[in-house]
């Protein structure tokens, strides 16, 4: 049995199972009354039947929702079928609304991921101009699940722009390091050079080198390089951008699907048609919380100029949304 | 318990960091609800399976074992805690339920891996032949060594094979409803393992011992692989839109066939030589049989095209269907089946 017992653990780890049978255990002695009257077998067979099929991510706390791989493409997953509609609908909508929506899904979620999303889309820029649907949600894909890896390459990318020379990036725990004098530059170069960026090829090694050594989830090599060879200079947001909409990258996350298909719903729109129907028939039955209503009125006022069918479709996404998010949490 | 202690305490920790006291308390009923539940053990079973299975979707895995293990208690009284108001009398259900249920359960455990795996597939037996034992009112310890003297399995020792627990053993008619299910299970027509469950049959009042039990299950198991492999062959040798193959050159592929078995045999004959051998020898020169039979079907493909060109050539005429291949095939492996007495 010995030669087995050497990769229990890699395959225990790789699936991060004790994970989720010790967040199993935690919920089950959180909430003992509720779930324990059907047995404990039918407990644990429920949570990790939702696991199996992305439903656990729904309303839970921010660290759950980040703790494993499967449970960020999860999240992403939630987060697009509860919300393609806003993007079927042309809105485009600020930072703070798209938290908003976020945290209907998840309370505890933190602004900062949803300001560096927006950091990605907007390259930096006026942070609080609007974003389309689309756009943000591959760039909220992106910082989402590959968080750690956008942290380092960040900062290699800063290192770079002040004038360290590649190896020291490489070796950060080496102390005796070779550093290159700080270029010494005016205003107006430094500007210019965080507007040009970094040579491409330079960061592209860095970035091979990281990979290397990189413990947590990363784009594929591949794409990163066929990215970061289109240009001479590429800066740090742009290369993000690039990411996002690269469709390898996204086809190996497997949480959304192309950007041609992205708000292609067609049972939701039949729901949707259903539920006009039923709305149409007695305007009064779906008394929805007070936050989706908000979001109503928020979206309402976004864009004031729009056809009856769409913002008909809008209310009655927003209860669409709301019946998907209550049924899923059953 | 320790691991999953380990785990609880890894995750109460952080949560109540200001209150020793309360954390004192609240972990004991913790620990205590967790016990009653008897969550420990369940989470237990659930990893052990779930390494030995290897399965590519672990969390598939267990979300399927907790299912099962579910559906099993829902439909059973007498398990803990399901107070569901399913139908069932709260007296003891019917003896031909239970041993059903017991069925279904032990053959899910035979199904989770497969025999080439040979831990896991040893442990599921075991596990299987445990939860079929407990099973009914037929226990007659006092059968069980004299019964059972397949010429496979080594006579027992005085206290019956090597500690089967509470019964003598399994009953006969659920080990032979056991093998059955296996055989069609693994895709074999009931007509063509008829004659393999002859010659492992035990009567329906025997208590069937571990050993035999096993020696049963696993060559059902082989069996099936055995005749999937020998359907699999005819498909290479005969085109479907022909009609059947002909005559000459099935059964030259099953000259071959009964070649690759009888070095096999030699193989067999040499092992058994040795004085109180095991019975671990005789199932794996079983196992080791179908390995060369394997081996055999796919490396010697000239050796095979050479016999079927020599048959096409000459040789009896006719074709030969499936179904008769299939039944030729079988009889190969069956008469090297020794029969258990």
């Amino acid at each position: 049995m010995s030669r087995f017992l050497s990769s229990v653990d890699e395959y225990l780890g790789d699936s991060h199972v004790l994970f989720y049978l010790s967040d199993a255990v935690t919920q089950l002695l959180e909430h003992k009354e509720e779930y324990s009257q059907f047995g404990v077998s039918r407990y644990f067979a429920e949570y990790f039947s939702s696991v199996k099929n992305s439903n656990h991510v729904l309303f839970r706390e921010f660290n759950y929702i980040t703790a494993t791989p499967h449970n960020r493409s999860s999240f992403i997953r939630v987060f697009w079928r509860c919300y393609r509609q806003i993007g079927k609908s042309g809105e485009l909508l600020s930072v703070l609304e798209f938290r908003s929506l976020l945290q209907l899904l998840c309370p505890d979620f933190p602004v900062e991921m949803v300001q560096s999303t927006g950091r990605i889309v907007l390259m930096d820029d006026a942070v609080d101009c609007m974003m389309s649907f689309s756009d943000f949600i591959y760039a909220f894909q992106l910082q989402l699940y590959f968080r750690e890896f956008l942290d380092s390459v960040l900062t290699i990318y800063q290192d770079l722009l002040a004038g360290k020379s590649p190896n020291t990036v490489i070796v950060p725990t080496s102390t005796s390091v070779e550093q290159l004098p700080p270029v010494a530059t005016e205003e107006n170069d430094k500007e210019r050079q965080q507007r040009d960026g970094v040579e491409a090829s330079t960061l592209a090694e860095c970035v091979d080198a990281l990979c290397d050594r990189f413990k947590h989830s990363h784009p594929s090599r591949s794409s990163m390089t066929e990215i970061l060879a289109e240009k001479d200079k590429i800066c740090f947001y742009s290369f993000l951008m690039s990411l996002s909409k690269h469709g390898g990258v996204n086809q190996d996350i497997g949480a959304l699907p192309s950007m041609a298909e992205l708000l292609i719903d067609p049972e939701m729109d039949q729901e949707l048609d259903k539920l006009v129907a039923q709305i149409a028939v007695s305007p009064g039955s779906n008394s929805s919380g007070s936050a989706v209503i908000g979001l109503k009125e928020q979206q309402r006022k976004a864009s004031p100029r729009r056809n009856i069918h769409h913002r008909r479709k809008m209310e009655v996404e927003s209860d669409g949304s709301n019946e998907e998010t209550d049924s899923s949490e059953n | 318990m320790a691991d999953k202690e380990k785990r609880r305490s890894g995750v109460a920790a952080p949560e109540m960091p200001e209150m020793p006291e309360g954390k004192a308390t609240k972990s004991d009923s913790d620990r205590e609800f967790l016990s009653q539940a008897g969550v420990g053990e369940l989470l237990r079973g659930a990893i052990l399976k779930m390494v030995e299975a290897r399965s590519d979707d672990p969390i598939g895995f267990l979300a399927d074992h907790f299912c099962h293990l579910a559906s099993m208690s829902d439909r059973g009284a007498g398990t803990a805690g399901c107070g569901d108001g399913d139908q069932l009398s709260n007296g003891p259900p019917s003896a031909g339920a239970r041993e059903q249920q017991h069925l279904n359960r032990a053959l899910w455990h035979l199904r989770l891996a497969h025999h080439s795996q040979r831990s896991a597939f040893s442990n599921n037996v075991r596990v299987a032949y445990d939860l079929l034992n407990l099973t009914g009112p037929g226990k007659h310890p006092g059968e069980t060594p004299e019964g059972q003297e397949g010429s496979c399995t080594e006579s027992p020792t005085g206290g019956g094979g090597g500690g089967e627990g509470e019964g003598g053993g399994v009953r006969g008619s659920l080990y032979t409803q056991t093998l059955q299910c296996l055989c069609s299970e693994g895709g074999v027509p009931a007509s063509t393992s008829a004659p393999l469950l002859r010659r492992l049959h035990c009567h329906d009042h025997e208590a069937v011992p571990y050993d035999v039990f096993r020696h049963g299950v696993l060559t059902c198991a082989v069996f099936s692989d055995y005749i999937r492999q020998a359907q699999r062959l005819y498909a290479e040798v005969c085109c479907p839109d022909e009609g059947p193959a002909s005559r000459a050159l099935c059964l030259a592929v099953l000259g071959t066939l009964k070649e690759a078995l009888e070095t096999s045999q030699g193989c067999d004959a040499t092992c058994c030589v040795n004085a109180n051998t095991k019975a671990n020898v005789c199932l794996e020169a079983n196992v080791k049989a179908i390995r060369y039979l394997k081996a055999s079907a796919k490396i010697s493909p000239h050796k095979l095209a050479a016999a079927m060109s020599g048959a096409q050539a000459r040789g009896p005429g006719g074709n030969m269907d499936a179904k008769e291949f299939e039944n030729a095939a079988a009889d190969l492996f069956i008469t090297r089946v020794k029969v258990v007495s």
